[in-house]
């Protein structure tokens, strides 16, 4: 059997540079659809034969984007703009743009007039999720999206074509959550960086190539011998936790991460999307049962109660907040979920991550301080 | 009625006390009391007969008597970062301190939330619905993207309404009186019409008011739409600036030599700064988003849902820029002064977009400054005040050369 | 036994801090060094303690570096990071500590410590430099100054001129108007030592806010800053003498508590 560590480097690989991957695709012809966060379905491109690529910024210094976003908003829509604007994302035939956060309202006009010539999808959905109508809203928003895709594709968007996209994803799901078990009980092979370039490749593959390299690495993981691994075991929270720096420092101070309620990692694939006779309506009923993420309507802070549950089921030391500068929703969660952390006895840090200026000098001591804690 | 009949401001300050002590009368005699957002759709509370009150309106008024800094900074020591919304810090500084000098109002049995304005105000009052222990209502109104709000939105929408009727039948005992809503209806129309005859009066040259009296009288156009008072007040208030505008008077101080669109919420904290800067250089505002956008006009409950999804900021940005560059061209302005506010992300994420479109569009100089809607801390009147001077040196070169 | 002696390093970005302790009870020599990291500073300061003390680096059984600067610290045999320094460093200067205030010259941190003097939660404040010792110089700069003598004007202001920017560029904008205006310096830098209080305060108060609270760092020297935060807390401050050598004197605690754990 491989070694996990040589089926680790291409993850890693991938991750490095995700725009050769969309090269790839277009060279052989065929179509791809940038999708943004959050929650936008990406078995609706899959269902009309496009390649889906995840849109979540990039690790880079913005030139060109503020001439449309201030300084305080996101780096995610800074530095997502601001590879459209380079023309690092030419040859996508649409982004797919929620409007669920305030910031995000804002990218399909700059995105319109700055990039010009890939077209916005606006993709709408009900924060009344729970709710009947709020289903039929989101379930009718999906249908005029992927009318709208097919359209771009030139094809017809068939029922048969949906259903079979959701079971592909969802096969990737049940794959990806069997890696993140695997690598929580291997930390001595699974570095932060790795698990995170594992799940994040996934946005730039075809979800089927990608549960086939997530299915061959886990099963490489379970052959190990027993792990007698002895380091801090943390679960993460936030939008991205996905700086290589960031999770270099998380490994050299001693950590691994058991599990995490990060809006790009488990968020997405903790569930699957129920099967429905509509398939349209599973993904919206999907959004209705989805849970812990600041941007979904949570009046109870069902989030802060999971992440108990996740990070005591865990075994956890801690819990790691990466948070998203000048996110608003994941500014104002902070308050609440803290506070029900600390009810729980669980000892919470707090990180700050800025794609744009990616130095974590001030992370790096707040991390040691806090695994010197955790050891006592 | 045996009084002198009263000119339209004192009527209209008059009115929002009187909504102010409705409130507390209300409070004190054991009534349910809901904090709501400002543009949630006020038919419902109005027609029911159940008192709310507006935090963003408390947020306002705090920042404008000096509080900002104060309540600001007691939220930011409760763990919420100085980049949110200062409004909302405001309010979760008189929620953990249950007093505030500069307003007070009563603390609600219930919240009425609608995001049309932001999403902000969701998370706002998800924190909110737990610090204090209270249900939560939610009318989610997605933004558009398109000129008009689709059937599907309204379908939505409209399952919301209904949705809240019930729901604010449960927790107050009131039922709804669908023909008293049809009343409130019909009567939001009426001072919606009066508002826009007030405000379209700012195309007489010169003005006959100062524009920033838009700032004010707009709390009551959002807290009291739905009462024949408001409908009479700004029926009056209308028909005083016609009366001004007829004889070419105007209640603006000093001679209007520039007139302006001002794009943005007022910086309330730097109320007088932000004025004088303008009034002292003989700049009126002629022109804002809050003159054409602050009315609801609608025909039935199905329109109803339409235009509450057509609010400044919900709307699609096209939509968005034909208000402004058509209430600009309408009303002659010189120039306009973009409000960068750092409260308001959803605001200001498109502000440099519109501001060039705009500028493209009307053909008219601008320029952007840096502020708050409540948070002193985030304006500087130097930066304010060389902007504005330059603003002024180009209209002044403009004129100049139209002569 | 023997006495061993262990050193702790404390590399700031505008200064090095040593410190050599004796069987971690008794304080042999200190240097401080107006020179921080990637400068001679470090080493300076290195040579001078041991000078101090008569001493040889072969004599030093461990030696620990901390602050922004250890990781890249000559000679160092391993690193702390300067929160669990300030935290030991401040508990074996005032034992009954229980909140720690760090004004650093890129950091403000706020500590919080349980009766045993553990280190059990920690904040640090966000990117913005105001409300750290960055922030001083800059306003210093501005008033055309010494960070040092703005403790002594503080100390000869009869009001205030309060300073409301946040954002420093701000900030800087709004001292150079009031300068302009002919305000009293000492009142206006009264306002910029409250400005970096009500800061550091809203930092301490998200942590919550246990008596006694103790404040170390450069910062901590400066009278004007500490008077405004106890202000703003509702709360007296204690600043040990050895304030700024906290992070260096709590470095070498931790390589003497590395040495008897060995044994």
């Amino acid at each position: 059997m491989e070694k996990p560590e040589n089926l680790l480097a291409p993850f890693r690989a991938l991750c490095r540079n995700p725009g050769a991957q969309l090269d790839k695709v277009l060279a052989e012809g065929k179509k791809a659809v940038g999708v943004l966060p959050y929650f936008c379905p990406e078995e609706l491109v899959y269902a009309v034969g496009m390649r889906p690529f995840g849109l979540w910024g990039a690790e880079l210094e913005c030139a060109s984007s503020g001439r449309y976003y201030p300084g305080f908003i996101c780096s995610i829509l800074h530095t997502t703009l601001e590879m459209g604007l380079r023309g690092m994302l030419d040859g996508l035939s649409a982004v797919m743009v929620p409007t669920c956060c305030d910031a995000l309202k804002s990218f399909g006009p700059n995105w319109k007039y700055g990039v010009g010539a890939i077209p916005v999808i606006d993709a709408a959905w009900g924060q009344n999720r729970k709710t009947p109508a709020g289903e039929e809203f989101t379930r009718a928003s999906f249908r005029r999206i992927l009318g709208r895709l097919a359209e771009l594709a030139g094809r017809r968007a068939s029922d048969a074509a949906l259903a079979e996209a959701i079971a592909v994803c969802n096969e990737n799901r049940a794959a990806l959550r069997a890696f993140t078990a695997a690598a929580a009980a291997h930390p001595e092979a699974v570095s932060p960086a790795d698990r995170s370039a594992v799940l994040k490749a996934g946005f730039f593959l075809d979800r089927k190539e990608h549960t086939a390299m997530v299915r061959a690495l886990t099963e490489a993981l379970n052959a190990l011998p027993e792990s007698r691994w002895k380091g801090l075991r943390l679960v993460t929270t936030g939008i991205l936790a996905d700086s290589p720096a960031l999770l270099d420092i998380l490994g050299e101070s001693g950590f691994a991460v058991m599990d995490d309620q990060v809006a790009q990692e488990s968020v997405l694939f903790r569930r699957d999307v129920p099967v429905t006779e509509d398939p349209a309506l599973g993904l919206a009923r999907y959004l209705g049962q989805a849970e812990g993420c600041s941007v979904l309507y949570d009046p109870g802070k069902e989030r802060g109660r999971e992440l108990v549950r996740l990070a005591r089921a865990a075994k956890a030391d801690g819990v790691l907040w990466v948070m998203a500068k000048f996110c608003d929703p994941e500014e104002f969660d902070l308050v609440p979920v803290k506070r029900m952390l600390e009810d729980a006895g669980i000892p919470l840090l707090t990180v700050e991550a800025d794609q744009q200026s990616a130095s974590y000098e001030q992370a790096r001591s707040a991390l040691e301080a806090f695994a010197e804690m955790l050891r006592g | 009625m045996n009084e002198e009949k009263r000119d339209a401001k004192s009527v209209l300050r008059a009115l929002q006390d009187r909504i102010a002590q409705d409130a507390w009368d209300a409070k004190n005699r054991g009534e349910k009391v809901g904090w709501c957002a400002s543009n949630f759709p006020q038919e419902i509370t109005t027609a029911m007969g159940i008192p709310v009150v507006y935090p963003e309106n408390m947020g306002a008024a705090v920042g404008a008597k000096g509080g900002g800094r104060r309540m600001c900074e007691h939220a930011e020591g409760l763990g919420y970062s100085a980049d949110l919304c200062s409004y909302a810090r405001i309010n979760f500084s008189y929620a953990d301190w249950k007093e505030c000098p500069e307003l007070e109002i009563p603390f609600p049995d219930f919240l009425l939330c609608c995001n049309n304005i932001c999403n902000c105000m969701i998370k706002w009052y998800e924190n909110l619905a737990l610090e204090l222990d209270v249900p939560l209502i939610l009318i989610d109104i997605p933004h558009l993207d398109g000129e008009a709000c689709d059937e599907d939105r309204v379908k939505y929408i409209r399952a919301q309404f209904d949705d809240c009727i019930a729901q604010l039948e449960a927790i107050t005992g009131k039922r709804m009186d669908y023909d008293r809503l049809t009343e409130v209806m019909a009567v939001s129309q009426r001072s919606s019409r009066a508002w826009l005859r007030a405000v379209g009066a700012m195309e007489h040259v010169p003005s006959p008011f100062s524009g920033f009296d838009i700032f004010n009288n707009m709390a009551v156009a959002c807290v009291g739409r739905g009462t024949v008072e408001a409908a009479e007040a700004f029926e009056l208030l209308a028909e005083e600036y016609e009366a001004l505008a007829k004889e070419g008077k105007s209640s603006f101080k000093g001679e209007e030599k520039y007139r302006i669109l001002f794009e943005g919420i007022a910086c309330w904290a730097n109320l007088r700064a932000t004025y004088k800067g303008l009034q002292s250089r003989g700049i009126n505002l002629t022109a804002t988003v809050y003159g054409p956008a602050f009315s609801f006009l609608y025909q039935n409950l199905d329109e109803l849902m339409a235009a509450y999804a057509q609010v400044p900021n919900c709307a699609c940005f096209e939509h968005e820029l034909e208000l402004r560059v058509h209430d600009a061209l309408k009303n002659k302005v010189d120039g306009a002064v973009f409000h960068m506010n750092r409260s308001c992300k959803n605001w200001s994420g498109k502000l440099y977009e519109l501001e060039r479109q705009f500028r493209v569009k009307t053909g008219v100089p601008t320029v952007i400054f840096d502020g708050d809607q409540s948070d002193p801390r985030c304006f500087s009147e130097a930066q304010y005040e060389t902007r504005i001077q330059a603003l002024t040196e180009i209209m002044e070169a403009n004129k100049k050369e139209a002569r | 036994m023997d006495d061993v002696l262990t050193l702790g390093m404390d590399v700031g970005s505008t200064t090095s801090k040593c410190l050599i302790l004796r069987s971690g009870a008794e304080i042999a020599a200190a240097a401080l060094i107006p020179a921080g990291t990637g400068t001679s500073g470090p080493r300076r300061a290195l040579e001078e303690a041991l000078d101090k003390a008569g001493l040889k680096r072969e004599d030093v059984a461990v030696v620990t570096a901390t602050g922004y600067g250890r990781a890249t610290c000559p000679g160092a045999d391993h690193t702390a990071s300067e929160l669990s320094c300030h935290a030991l460093g401040a508990h074996f200067l005032i034992p009954e500590a229980r909140t720690v205030v760090d004004i650093g010259g890129q950091d403000a941190k706020a500590l919080r410590l349980n009766p045993e003097g553990k280190l059990v939660s920690f904040l640090m404040n966000d990117k913005c430099a105001a409300g750290t010792g960055r922030f001083l110089e800059v306003m210093a700069r501005v008033l055309e100054k010494e960070v040092s003598d703005l403790a002594e004007m503080d100390a000869q202001a009869t009001g205030v001129v309060p300073i409301s920017s946040t954002c420093t560029v701000f900030a800087e904008s709004e001292v150079i108007s009031q300068l302009a205006k002919g305000v009293s310096l000492p009142e206006l830098v009264k306002g910029i030592h409250m400005s970096v209080a009500v800061r550091t305060a809203s930092l301490v108060r998200r942590l919550g806010v246990t008596a006694p609270v103790v404040m170390t760092g450069g910062v901590a020297r400066n009278a004007g800053v500490v008077r405004a935060l106890e202000k703003e807390l509702d709360t007296p401050i204690r600043v040990p003498p050895l304030a700024q050598l906290a992070g260096a004197l709590g470095a070498a605690i931790y390589g003497w508590e590395h040495v008897r754990e060995k044994r």
